[in-house]
């Protein structure tokens, strides 16, 4: 066996596996993490186990700091709650926790996104004739609108980074300020209520931030992709100017963790 | 105290008339009163008007069998198990329904107002949003913001400013008051009091946002026992109306405590919800096929029902097969 710290080699870790430990990289030990179903939940739990061992996790439907010995399938699952501080419910998860200003990071996944960082989990195609419906919002604007620091975690395809999306469901950095619906920065929207958005989108080829001005670029690349095959799979334009250089594998501890401690059963891992 | 109205899932469903505003325990595919939901659906209701924190399989089985007029809620589907609610998409796509989108916030608002005897909530979460876009307000298209129907107000939100600390916008969201709550909850006692395990989710206020609230229990018990430990319990007996006794009434739903999702259920139950035709097979098979609660559970077998039952000092099903591995 290798040195545990030692990187993989790009063929030992599949696509998922990467996605799992970059978000993980994005916790700060310490911070309050509200996170969503699925990757984020393996992005946390990792976080735990390595980088950030004093984060907490919230889940929506209201446990609070839970220690699950059981992957938990979805955000209301009876095992977010073993041994939380608190099993409560939605009223403390969106006003005791999100609308206090306690949540430092918050993991959330997507259908499209464009450049300043907003997201639509609503429709496709104009809202009042839609061809698709999704699941609707969920928690999906609330915890992103208060989170200091926003995740996304996302597939990458030409068409879910769009120029313009169909429906703005959660706020990014450019957004419409009602009833006038005029675009304007998100500290003109929220005010003294602003406390931060989105910071980073990690898709299976890349991870992005936010610029100053709170438009997206590219971060670094992850390795067997080249930047031409990300700008390929982007429907903007893509400011390439800022890359930092190769996505970091995850390490040999990053998987062991990954495959025998978060999600041993395979419920989002292969 | 008054004496406990005991009644059967059939009685329950014929108190529903058509075109009420119903709301629901529960959180997605957690703790939903299934059993009354199919029993509402062998009674042929029509209009209902759902308000909802958040949807799952139990709205698919309302909205796949039509009797959905207007669902005002923020999320739908059956999380790992069916990524999408295909008969609310499918209203939605048609025209069928009124589907009026809020965010999860926003509708935890819109209930605590409610349960609180309140006009309203203020929220600033989710604005500059789509949700608050003035030309998607979809109850004031179709002219029901008119002040007729008294459940629904006039304006769909409003936007203020914080008038003591300068703060700036801030939304106000009108109460909810439901005509029903239907809660399945894990225990209530025989003067009323009622007991949810581990997560409450948004069950008491419900309870209290609601006008009138049946309770489908999953056991009844001595109220004195859930007296010994009154942090446990969420409401006391005089805010239920009637209650229904009727174990495993959650299911395909999970229940903290007592079993857990039946996930090869729903997976089935979703693929089938995404044809018109595979939802009516669906139902000539699991609710029209079976003539009550009882036949239904027979009809899924004993060695099915123990493999979800939970761990007793885990909550939850140990012995379920749920990923790859």
């Amino acid at each position: 066996m290798s040195n545990k710290n030692e990187f993989v080699k790009l063929e030992e870790c599949k696509p998922i596996d990467l996605l799992a430990v970059a978000a993980a990289r994005e916790v700060h030990n310490g911070d309050v993490v509200f996170a969503g179903t699925g990757l984020p939940m393996l992005a946390i739990m990792l976080a735990q186990y390595t980088n950030a061992p004093e984060a907490v996790c919230i889940y929506e439907a209201g446990s609070i700091d839970g220690r699950p010995i059981d992957l938990p399938t979805s955000v209301g699952d009876a095992r977010c709650a073993t041994q939380a501080t608190m099993a409560s419910g939605l009223t403390e998860a969106f006003y005791g926790q999100l609308h206090s200003g306690s949540v430092d990071l918050a993991f959330l996944g997507g259908a499209e996104i464009d450049q300043y960082g907003n997201l639509n989990t609503t429709v496709v195609g104009d809202y009042l004739s839609p061809q698709k419906r999704f699941t609707g919002s969920g928690g999906n604007p609330d915890i992103n609108s208060f989170a200091k620091r926003t995740v996304f975690i996302m597939v990458q395809e030409k068409r879910r980074f769009k120029e313009k999306v169909d429906y703005i469901t959660s706020p990014g950095w450019r957004l419409p300020k009602w009833p006038s619906g005029e675009m304007v920065h998100k500290k003109e929207v929220y005010g003294k209520f602003f406390r931060g958005g989105p910071s980073a989108v990690i898709t299976d080829m890349a991870v992005f931030r936010f610029d100053d001005e709170g438009v997206m670029y590219l971060d670094t690349v992850h390795p067997g992709y080249s930047v031409e095959q990300i700008q390929e799979k982007c429907g903007f334009a893509l400011n390439v100017s800022k890359v930092s250089g190769e996505t970091k594998l995850p390490t040999y501890n990053d998987m062991d963790l990954l495959y025998k401690k978060v999600d041993p059963e395979g419920i989002f891992l292969p | 105290m008054e004496k406990l109205k005991k009644i059967s899932l059939k009685e329950a469903g014929q108190l529903i008339q058509d075109g009420d505003m119903l709301t629901f325990s529960g959180f997605t595919i957690w703790r939903r009163p299934m059993a009354l939901v199919y029993e509402l659906v062998r009674q042929k209701k029509k209009n209902l008007h759902l308000f909802e924190v958040n949807g799952g399989t139990h709205t698919e089985v309302l909205a796949g069998a039509g009797v959905v007029k207007i669902w005002e809620s923020c999320w739908v589907g059956h999380e790992l198990y069916g990524k999408l609610g295909e008969s609310i998409a499918r209203g939605q796509v048609e025209g069928s329904m009124i589907i009026e989108d809020y965010s999860h916030g926003h509708v935890v608002a819109r209930l605590l107002a409610g349960a609180f005897g309140l006009p309203f909530m203020p929220t600033a979460l989710s604005m500059g949003t789509d949700i608050l876009n003035p030309k998607y307000d979809m109850l004031g298209k179709a002219g029901l913001r008119d002040g007729k129907n008294p459940k629904i107000p006039k304006e769909k939100y409003t936007i203020t400013q914080d008038p003591f600390y300068g703060k700036g916008d801030i939304l106000l969201m009108p109460a909810a008051n439901p005509d029903w709550a239907i809660v399945y909850v894990s225990q209530v006692g025989d003067e009323g009091t009622v007991r949810v395990n581990d997560q409450t989710y948004t069950d008491a206020e419900a309870i209290k946002a609601a006008d009138k609230v049946i309770v489908v229990a999953e056991e009844i018990v001595p109220d004195s026992y859930l007296r010994n430990d009154p942090q446990k319990n969420i409401a006391s007996g005089y805010d239920v109306d009637y209650v229904v006794e009727a174990p495993w009434s959650a299911h395909p739903t999970g229940s903290q405590g007592y079993y857990d999702v039946d996930a090869n259920f729903m997976r089935d139950f979703y693929s089938a919800s995404k044809t018109k035709e595979g939802y009516q097979k669906f139902a000539d098979e699991w609710i029209f096929g079976v003539e009550n609660h009882e036949q239904y559970l027979e009809k899924l077998g004993v060695s099915k029902l123990e493999s979800l039952r939970a761990n007793k000092a885990l909550g939850y099903s140990t012995r379920i097969k749920r990923g790859k591995r």
